[in-house]
């Protein structure tokens, strides 16, 4: 544990995308196309972009430029039309059932509006995490095995929640259901974390303290993540690499303190129609 | 401007009377048609169809419905077996009727159906088909296939309950929050924990209240398969019946009264606990 906090530490330190220390691309994504209906419009026009092992990546844009859409093909929440995915060196198009689920449990997803089950507790919330690991018998009983239990109290130790295990989802506030959220992700070990607007649900204040506990998490667990976002003050100061989106395209692509003014205007440009 | 006005208001308020008398005669042309109709039934049903000189005047009904009014208590300790009977034929059928509820309320729920164009329509041919059939007709289907007794009582019930249970897990899973299931999907869970964990807890109330409720209901189905040899306080009633024991009759029926009332409080109080 100490040992991993360290690392975690120096590598915090170290000033993110200065140095890429051999660090092969986790996520590739080459000429992703959408459309929900085969006559229908275009929701991605050909992107291309990869993450890396230590890239906390934003991704902004207006309304409608197709943000959700490209985190939800990542893991096959929405299927791609055209184009190729690449993540952990496996491609994701072809994959099938069982394939897919294994695939999906190596990815953590946090969700705008927390997607917790509202009536069930704070604790199976997060235990359901690792149901991708967990066995017919086993779910049907919520009979979790002890590592997780112990696994689970400690995530929700670390985001703040020991004292409100027991209680319902839905008696929790915002801020604290997005952290069970936080925690259900995190319980799936994920080698990659999808963010899908984990902020714009919450007021200012509590959006700021969700990042930053994402973005600790994150470094200490060495995940890399992929967040959407609109708020892009939010976006400059919680993550080092911005991909801009408009209308299906990639606009930007670089480090977040390289972004200028013009830059944000060009991605925005669309949104006064 | 001002003449053109008038004369169109003119014009206007003759129309409108025209109209509202065309209006005035169709109504009435609709009810005399209703009346013809209502009037051919009363002939045909009651005037032609009834044995009147069998029915003996005013003081020969009088006499008939007294004699129920004599109310045969010494059958009362006889009761009690086919009452319990009954209540457990009503408790059996509606635990049966939700387990076989499970699979037609899934492939009849549009957004989890397994298959649309195959299974959909049969889950909801199913649903259709348990409630279009009346209960007395399960149970002498199931009396002729499985002998006298409580059980064809019990599986008439159990298919009577399907149409109900399912239909109303049907619409409260195509009527769900669609969030919870993206979560349980997106962590890598397969068919089953997606319903588990993502659709269960949220139609978990509604069920449980429609199943009260069904429980209720089959208190009074049960209480009559006795009529066609399936047992319970029904099957009573149709031997007091056979005996000419009239207040034998009245007994069992206080008794379904009886058993009723108790499943209505019951049901009150439990759904009460539940939602």
């Amino acid at each position: 544990m100490r040992h991993e906090k360290n690392i975690a530490e120096s590598r915090a330190t170290r000033g993110s995308t200065a140095d890429t220390v051999a660090s092969m691309s986790i996520l590739q994504v080459r000429n992703l196309k959408v459309s929900y209906a085969a006559s229908g419009p275009q929701i991605l026009k050909g992107i291309d972009f990869a993450v890396d092992g230590e890239d906390f990546c934003a991704v902004i844009g207006p309304s409608g430029a197709g943000k959700s859409t490209l985190i939800r093909c990542i893991n096959r929440l929405v299927e791609p039309t055209e184009g190729d995915i690449v993540l952990f060196g496996q491609s994701v198009r072809p994959l099938r059932g069982s394939e897919l689920r294994h695939l999906r449990r190596r990815i953590g997803m946090i969700f705008q509006e927390f997607n917790l089950v509202n009536r069930m507790s704070v604790m199976d919330n997060v235990l359901s995490g690792r149901l991708g690991y967990t066995g017919a018998f086993r779910s049907f009983f919520k009979a979790f095995p002890r590592e997780d239990i112990d696994r689970a109290l400690h995530l929700l130790e670390r985001v703040g929640l020991q004292d409100h295990v027991d209680k319902r989802a839905d008696a929790l506030s915002g801020g604290q259901r997005q952290r069970v959220g936080i925690a259900r992700a995190l319980m799936q070990k994920p080698e990659i974390l999808l963010l899908d607007e984990p902020t714009s649900a919450l007021d200012p204040k509590i959006s700021r303290d969700v990042m930053r506990l994402i973005r600790e998490l994150a470094t200490e667990f060495k995940v890399p993540v992929l967040c959407n976002i609109h708020d892009v003050q939010l976006a400059l100061e919680s993550c080092n690499r911005i991909i801009g989106m408009q209308d299906g395209y990639k606009k930007f692509d670089g480090p977040s303190k390289g972004m200028r003014k013009q830059d944000l205007d060009e991605i925005y440009a669309m949104e006064v129609l | 401007m001002s003449l053109a006005a008038t004369s169109v208001s003119e014009h206007g308020f003759d129309a409108w009377l025209a109209h509202k008398r065309s209006r005035r005669i169709k109504n009435w042309l609709i009810v005399a048609a209703g009346a013809a109709v209502l009037a051919w039934c009363v002939r045909d049903t009651i005037l032609f169809d009834t044995d009147w000189a069998r029915m003996g005047g005013a003081l020969g009904i009088g006499g008939t419905l007294e004699r129920f009014f004599w109310v045969d208590w010494s059958l009362a300790p006889k009761l009690l077996v086919p009452a319990l009977e009954t209540l457990m034929m009503a408790t059996l059928g509606t635990i049966l009727g939700c387990i076989l509820s499970l699979p037609v309320a899934w492939f009849g729920a549009a957004n989890v159906t397994p298959s649309r164009f195959i299974l959909y329509p049969l889950g909801r041919f199913l649903m259709v088909l348990s409630r279009s059939i009346h209960e007395i007709i399960w149970a002498l289907l199931f009396v002729g296939a499985v002998g006298l007794g409580a059980l064809p009582g019990i599986l008439a019930v159990a298919m009577r309950s399907i149409g109900f249970i399912s239909k109303i897990t049907a619409e409260a899973i195509e009527n769900i929050d669609p969030k919870p299931v993206e979560a349980i999907r997106a962590v890598g869970g397969n068919q089953f924990q997606v319903m588990y964990y993502g659709i269960g807890p949220q139609i978990l109330p509604v069920i449980i209240g429609t199943i009260i409720f069904e429980w209720d209901i089959n208190i009074r189905r049960s209480a009559i398969m006795g009529l066609v040899g399936a047992g319970g306080l029904g099957l009573v009633f149709f031997r007091q019946m056979a005996m000419f024991n009239y207040g034998g009759v009245t007994l069992v029926v206080l008794a379904v009264l009886a058993l009723i009332a108790l499943g209505e409080v019951v049901s009150h109080f439990a759904r009460k606990a539940v939602i």
